[in-house]
């Protein structure tokens, strides 16, 4: 049974939909939609699945690390730290603006949310940006997946270990940023949804969920950043020129 | 309500300025100390930056539920990790293998 009855404002509000047993008699319907709890609780076993998903990589990256620590450690040097050290901190300030919003929204001030929502988006663009920089240069330098540097039995080909490790840094850097743009269309979704009054002080677990994945995004690469861009710092694999 | 929302936005800060910190010392670390350990050292580093996120920027702090759940999925992912990294620190077939010599 359809309520148009209710306007924008509480249009959220969960209408019970009305059962008839054979005497006539009305029951009602239970209604999951102010769930708070499942909704979090099922939106926490889907980032379990992309750590499962990133958990893989991560194995495949360590085997691989474990069979040519020396490459790794010379094709890690090579890269730009600073660019990857930028970002590192770009994301943090994103998912302080990203938690900032939600306590905002929280307690009333969506004006101030839609702000910090707005402000996080920018920075990640910010970090796309850093990274496009970044495999731009790279590319110029001939590093790039189908690249002769990184395909095997050319005359340009890099030693197999870096291969491996250039392929699982395009990958996974790739796949990280996929993230973020996934995180920024999500996060416009949701200030559409606020314009709408379907997400609202009282009922943000939309808002609440987002801010979970923003955060997931920023954790993930917790562990890429030392993974790609650290590893080779300092003199560890032999006076290698930093940064490309 | 605006006394906890003081709070709230504070310890938000508070963990900012611990990540921050974390963040110079991954950075800086391998420039001061040139070490064997790293690897090691950075992922712990890493490791316990996770450990503020899931706490305090993703609410698990008092989460039964989920934060079993998650410690749950941790292990069988850190399962799995010991599984192959015992294989692959016995490696026979190196002269073999594509994945360590291609060419051969």
């Amino acid at each position: 049974m359809a309520h148009d009855s209710h306007d924008a404002h509480d249009s959220h509000v969960y209408v019970p939909e009305i059962a008839v047993d054979r005497e006539g008699k009305e029951h009602v319907v239970q209604g999951w939609q102010g769930d708070y709890e499942g909704g979090k609780l099922g939106f926490w076993l889907f980032m379990l699945t992309e750590v499962m998903m990133f958990g893989a990589m991560f194995l495949a990256l360590t085997y691989y690390y474990t069979l040519h620590q020396q490459d790794f450690l010379i094709a890690s040097a090579s890269l730009n730290r600073w660019l990857g050290g930028f970002n590192t901190v770009v994301l943090l300030f994103s998912a302080l603006t990203m938690g900032l919003g939600l306590l905002k929204m929280r307690h009333g001030d969506v004006k101030g949310a839609k702000l910090m929502i707005w402000t996080t988006i920018l920075l990640a663009l910010v970090f796309l940006g850093v990274k496009a920089v970044e495999w731009t240069a790279e590319y110029h330098h001939g590093i790039f997946l189908g690249l002769d540097a990184l395909q095997s039995g050319n005359e340009h080909s890099k030693p197999f270990g870096q291969i491996l490790f250039f392929g699982m840094y395009f990958t996974m850097t790739g796949l990280h940023g996929f993230h973020i743009i996934i995180g920024i269309g999500l996060m416009l979704w949701l200030l559409k949804r606020i314009n709408a009054q379907k997400v609202t002080p009282d009922h943000n677990i939309l808002h609440f969920n987002i801010a979970l994945y923003w955060d997931l995004v920023h954790l993930i690469w917790v562990f890429v950043f030392p993974y790609f861009y650290m590893i080779g710092a300092g003199d560890i694999a032999g006076g290698v020129v930093h940064g490309h | 309500m605006v006394t906890s929302y003081l709070i709230e936005k504070v310890g938000y800060y508070k963990v900012l300025i611990g990540l921050l910190l974390l963040t110079v010392v991954t950075f800086s670390l391998p420039e001061v100390v040139v070490s064997k350990y790293t690897f090691s050292a950075q992922m712990f580093i890493a490791t316990v930056k996770a450990w503020l996120i899931l706490m305090y920027y993703m609410h698990l702090k008092g989460e039964k539920t989920i934060g079993w759940s998650v410690l749950f999925s941790l292990l069988i992912v850190a399962f799995f990790f010991s599984i192959v990294m015992i294989d692959v620190n016995n490696f026979q077939y190196t002269d073999v293998s594509h994945i360590t010599s291609p060419t051969k």
